[in-house]
Formats: C-alpha cells, sequence, structure tokens
C-alpha cells in the first residue's frame, strides 16, 4: 500500500515536471522597476502604448495600465493559438487581476512591471477583473480580454490591434 | 451528593476487563496495518484529485509562464 502510495505521488512529480519542461509552464515571474510617478508620461506605458501591438518579428505585446478603478484600456485584444506577452504597470495602489478561463493570475505593484506570458486557447470575450481590494471602487474595476480568431486579429499600419466589435 | 455516592459505588463495583494475551497480540498485529491502508487510501484520493485538477482544469487552460 505505502510502495503504491509513493509510487503515485513520484509519478504526480514526474507528470508537473515534465509538462512544466515540455510546454514551458512556470509561475510567472519577472522583476522590473518602473517609475509608477511617470508612468503616463512617456516611455513603455504611455497612452499611446497602451493596448496590443504586434511587432515586425510577430511578437504580441499587450500593455495595460491598472489604475483606480479601471484597466486601461478596457478592451484588450488578443490573438488565439498565439504567444502573447501580457505587461501591466500601475501608477497608485496596489492592483492583481485574472483573466477567467485561462491561468493569468497575477498582481500588478506600483514601481513593478508585472509580466506574464500566455496563450489563449478559444475565442470569445473574458472577463478580466481585479482581484486585490483596492479601494472604494475596486468592484468596478473590469476589463475584456476579446480572443481573436486569425481572421479577426489584424494589426494596422503601425503594428496596433483594436477590438473587433462591442462586447 | 447521594447521587455522586452511588456513582462511585457503581464504577467501584465494576470488574476489569480481563485481557486475553493471544486477542491483544492479534488485534495489535491488524490494527497498524488499518490505519496504514486508511491514511495511504486518503493521500492517495488526495493525489488523484490533485492530477484530475492539473489534467481536467489547468493544462486545458493554457500555459502561462
Amino acid at each position: 500500500m505505502s510502495v503504491g502510495v509513493g509510487i503515485l505521488i513520484v509519478s504526480t512529480l514526474g507528470l508537473i515536471i515534465f509538462t512544466a519542461l515540455t510546454r514551458g509552464i512556470n509561475p510567472p515571474s519577472n522583476v522590473e522597476r518602473i517609475d509608477p510617478k511617470k508612468l503616463h508620461l512617456s516611455g513603455e506605458f504611455a497612452e499611446h502604448n497602451l493596448g496590443t501591438t504586434v511587432a515586425a518579428d510577430g511578437s504580441v505585446v499587450t500593455r495595460v495600465i491598472a489604475t483606480q478603478f479601471m484597466f486601461s484600456p478596457h478592451c484588450i485584444p488578443v490573438p488565439q493559438g498565439r504567444p502573447v506577452t501580457l505587461r501591466f504597470a500601475s501608477p497608485d495602489v496596489i492592483h492583481g487581476l485574472l483573466i477567467t478561463g485561462t491561468n493569468v493570475n497575477t498582481m500588478v505593484i506600483p514601481g513593478y512591471v508585472a509580466q506574464v506570458h500566455t496563450e489563449f486557447v478559444r475565442t470569445g470575450n473574458l472577463l478580466m477583473p481585479c482581484h486585490e481590494f483596492c479601494g472604494l471602487g475596486h468592484s468596478e474595476m473590469w476589463a475584456i480580454v476579446q480572443v481573436l480568431a486569425a481572421n479577426e486579429f489584424k494589426p494596422d499600419a503601425d503594428g496596433r490591434v483594436h477590438c473587433v466589435s462591442e462586447y | 451528593m447521594s447521587n455522586d455516592q452511588h456513582s462511585f459505588d457503581s464504577d467501584s463495583s465494576e470488574v476489569m476487563d480481563e485481557i486475553d494475551d493471544e486477542a491483544l497480540a492479534a488485534a495489535m498485529r491488524v490494527v497498524p496495518l488499518g490505519a496504514g491502508v486508511l491514511a495511504g487510501g486518503a493521500v492517495a484520493l488526495l493525489v488523484l484529485g490533485y492530477i484530475a485538477v492539473y489534467l481536467l482544469v489547468f493544462l486545458p487552460r493554457g500555459v502561462v509562464g
């Protein structure tokens, strides 16, 4: 009996390690400082840089500001079945977020960039609420992640992608 | 007070259980094994539940890192 349970535990650990190594699964960890006081003035998280962009090499990066009590932009377009890098920053207090139906789940701490790599499996509109109490308007702080099929995910001349429809 | 006294009297009148050494030895051979089976079964169910959530919920939700 004890041998069987031991084999079961070792097999489980082996399965987790194998899938983690072959599929690149690991806890998001990114230590990157950013000045929260100048977040909106210039640099990566200035207003014109927010949202989803496709770089020349085809990589998809989404930049979002989490602030009391909204995410900017409110609708975040992402492609289905392609690697996406999500980057978040906060100019005020600690926020947190998750994207429903996915494993995306992170804190957003002022002074740091929260970064998550993921790949969205299914198309559709996914709710992204703030999950760290951030003030009286916390319950109103949410956004929509719009997962688009390849024929709908079309960057413009600047490489920027927009949500295709109202939700 | 009288009830307490009565209770004391009845306790003192009880006869100690007779312990059969062979029966005790037999019980002590089986009881630890049963405890092990119960603990092992509980751990196995827990691990199987973990595997089920990992395979049926976590992995289908897509990679993250």
